[in-house]
């Protein structure tokens, strides 16, 4: 049985530059097959993560937390997927 | 049978099927689709994205593989913009829902982008907007550029239609089978039409609506004559055309044959006739067809043909060309003109983009502005100087401040080359373009500090009369036969008697024989024309008596209006050779 679940974490933006157009893209190429919706919030404003040109919007400098909110089938994983990239600071594995 | 009138700018009736190309330069053709065709342009639409998504990935793997991972990560994120879901969605809602073509809706969105982008300040300057401007390239290009290889494809004869052509896509038609062609916008002088008629292929241009019209295929007729495209002609009409090319033909033949005649006035006063080259190879074909010499030797294609910077050797051996076919007449090569409508592949951080770049840093302002590559030119040519006589040009100088400066550099080259030891022809011949009127009005003092004038009336008219000669919407108010240029070329012509300094007129109105009367009785003596009008011009000037010329010169002054004067000359022009009037 597959169920919608909403899961939802919170992260860290390590990089020196901020979160600009390649990490940008690493996040919109990491959600893009997931079926459902995934959103970054930051304060007041959230941005869909599947849209490089939305995500660039978020304006996320050195030490910006960010709320990443993901609604669809394995939600979690998608989520704790994310926040490994931010861990790694997108660098590669 | 439908007709489309636009601009003659190189004779001759050429009868095929029309050949559509694309759009070059991302110019958006039409922005508006038709409801039919909404689903059409949208799987269109997605089939570029595909395309361009491919391109992407290829380069992303050659610049992880030669570059570095780091590299290839900006394709990645290009990857992901082309893939972007709101990008798509936006774009194909406004094909759908406001019927916009897909290269009209994808440069509004990713324009959008931009904007909001540069706005969100520090963080994202500007190199996000190159990135955007990046993609969307690849995407017009994808959507409108790649039909337009299908020239080198030809293989049968056809008759070619475009939104425009660059000189240089004009320069390299396949000639055998392109008949002629016609382009929706350019004027009388663009590089194109000046080209066209180098190559004695029939030219329109500023036709208008014309690549949407006809969809290719279609019997045409290229009126290069009276600038005329006859769509779907009826047989009448063709049979009609075929005659008076054959008549064409016959008088050109006439005329060809009468090449070794001097070019003389019927009262045996010299009016020499010289050709306007850009390519070496030209000069030959103007020493067939009689010309006394090169008046105008445009370098600038030199710089816009190939896509590095050339060196001394690679100038030196293009005009050596060019003297080897005119070993013991004149060869004027004129400096550097870029800038403008002119603007090299491999120096585009030199143009910066003004809004109005006629305006802007051209011409001899530029050639003062980047000294190393004007001393190249300069040292070329002195160093050709020595194998004929050539002369030096300076284009578009406006104040005896920038002249003062030109042949300072000039002096200064040749002192460098006497140091090294290099042969030189240190007495060559000064002298200057007048294209801008402060020169006219100032002529007396300029001709004390030149060898010779070579009034431009390209640039002379378009700064007179300040008109852009390439803006369709204004191209009306762009006539040789004003006034105040007639007058400006009497007070050059004045100012050179007194100084004894020669006046050559070398723009497109010495291309166009209704004109050589005038200018003879003007005073001008030699002519510098686009090569294949040379037969033409001899025969106005051998059938010509210079109290004839004085006297048509004479009543031309005294006429107020620009058509007028231009309906007076090809009245006079019909009296003399009733063969040329059109």
């Amino acid at each position: 049985m597959t169920s919608e679940t909403t899961s939802q974490r919170e992260v860290t933006v390590n990089l020196e530059n901020g979160l600009h157009m390649v990490p940008c893209s690493r996040i919109a190429e990491h959600v893009r097959d997931f079926v459902g919706e995934v959103s970054i919030h930051v304060e007041d404003r959230s941005v869909d993560a599947k849209s490089i040109f939305d995500l660039l919007t978020l304006r996320a400098p050195f030490g910006t937390v960010l709320m990443i909110e993901a609604v669809g089938k394995d939600s979690e994983d998608l989520v704790n997927g994310l926040a490994t990239l931010f861990e790694r600071n997108f660098e590669p594995e | 049978m439908h007709t489309k009138h636009g601009i003659a700018v190189s004779p001759g009736v050429a009868i095929g099927p029309a050949f559509v190309l694309g759009v070059e330069d991302f110019r958006i053709p039409h922005r508006y689709v038709s409801l039919d065709a909404v689903d059409a342009e949208i799987v269109r639409f997605r089939c570029a994205i595909e395309n361009v998504c491919r391109e992407i990935s290829d380069n992303e793997k050659l610049a992880s593989e030669q570059l570095g991972t780091q590299y290839g990560a900006i394709f990645a994120a290009h990857l992901q913009m082309a893939r972007d879901p709101k990008l798509l969605g936006e774009v194909e809602a406004l094909i759908r829902d406001n019927h916009y073509s897909p290269e009209f809706a994808l440069s509004r969105v990713l324009g959008q982008y931009a904007k909001v982008l540069q706005n969100l300040g520090e963080m994202y300057k500007a190199d996000r907007a190159i990135d955007l401007y990046d993609l969307e390239k690849r995407l017009l290009r994808q959507l409108l550029g790649e039909r337009r290889e299908e020239l080198s494809h030809l293989t049968a004869p056809v008759i070619v239609l475009a939104r425009d052509l660059t000189p240089s896509e004009t320069a390299t038609l396949p000639r055998q089978y392109v008949l002629g062609f016609a382009t929706e916008v350019g004027g009388y002088t663009s590089h194109t039409a000046i080209l066209a008629g180098a190559l004695g292929i029939p030219a329109i241009v500023a036709v208008g609506d014309l690549v949407t019209d006809v969809s290719g295929g279609e019997t045409v007729i290229l009126d290069g004559v009276d600038g005329r495209i006859i769509v779907d002609p009826d047989e009448d009409t063709i049979a009609e055309y075929r005659q008076s090319e054959e008549r064409a033909r016959s008088v050109a033949q006439r005329l060809v044959s009468q090449r070794s005649l001097k070019s003389e006035t019927a009262d045996n006063t010299r009016v020499w006739l010289m050709g306007n080259i850009e390519f070496p190879e030209e000069a030959e074909h103007c020493k067939e067809l009689g010309a006394d010499g090169i008046g105008l030797y445009r370098t600038e294609f030199l710089y816009l043909e190939s896509s590095r910077e050339q060196t001394e050797e690679e100038h030196f051996e293009a005009y050596r060309n060019v003297v080897n076919s005119f070993p013991d007449q004149p060869v004027v090569i004129r400096t550097l003109d870029l800038g403008a409508d002119k603007v090299p592949s491999q120096m585009p951080s030199l143009y910066p983009e003004g809004a109005n770049p006629e305006l802007g840093l051209r011409s001899i302002r530029l050639s003062l502005t980047d000294l190393e590559r004007f001393k190249t030119q300069l040292r070329a040519i002195l160093r050709v100087a020595q194998l004929g006589d050539v002369r030096i040009m300076f284009p578009l100088i406006s104040s005896l401040l920038e002249l003062r400066q030109a042949k300072s550099t000039l002096n200064d080259v040749m002192e460098d080359l006497e140091d090294k030891g290099v042969p030189f022809n240190s007495d060559v011949q000064v002298g200057m373009m007048v294209e801008v009127p402060s020169v006219p009005l100032l002529a007396e003092d300029f001709a004390r500090e030149v060898d010779f004038f070579s009034i431009g009336t390209n640039d002379l008219i378009q700064y007179t009369l300040a008109v852009d000669r390439s803006n369709p919407a204004v191209a009306k108010y762009y006539n040789s036969a004003d006034p105040a240029i007639l007058r400006m070329i009497r007070m050059v012509v004045e100012a050179g008697e007194k100084h004894d300094v020669p006046v050559t007129v070398c723009g497109q109105m010495s291309s166009d024989p209704k004109y050589a009367p005038l200018l003879v009785g003007l005073g001008i003596r030699q002519l510098s024309a686009t090569p294949y009008v040379i037969p033409q011009l001899k025969e106005v000037i051998r059938n010509l008596t210079i109290p004839q010329a004085e006297s048509i010169a004479a009543h031309a002054l005294k006429i107020e209006l620009a058509r007028d004067v231009e309906t007076y000359l090809r009245g006079e022009l019909n009296k003399l050779c009733p063969d040329l009037a059109k």
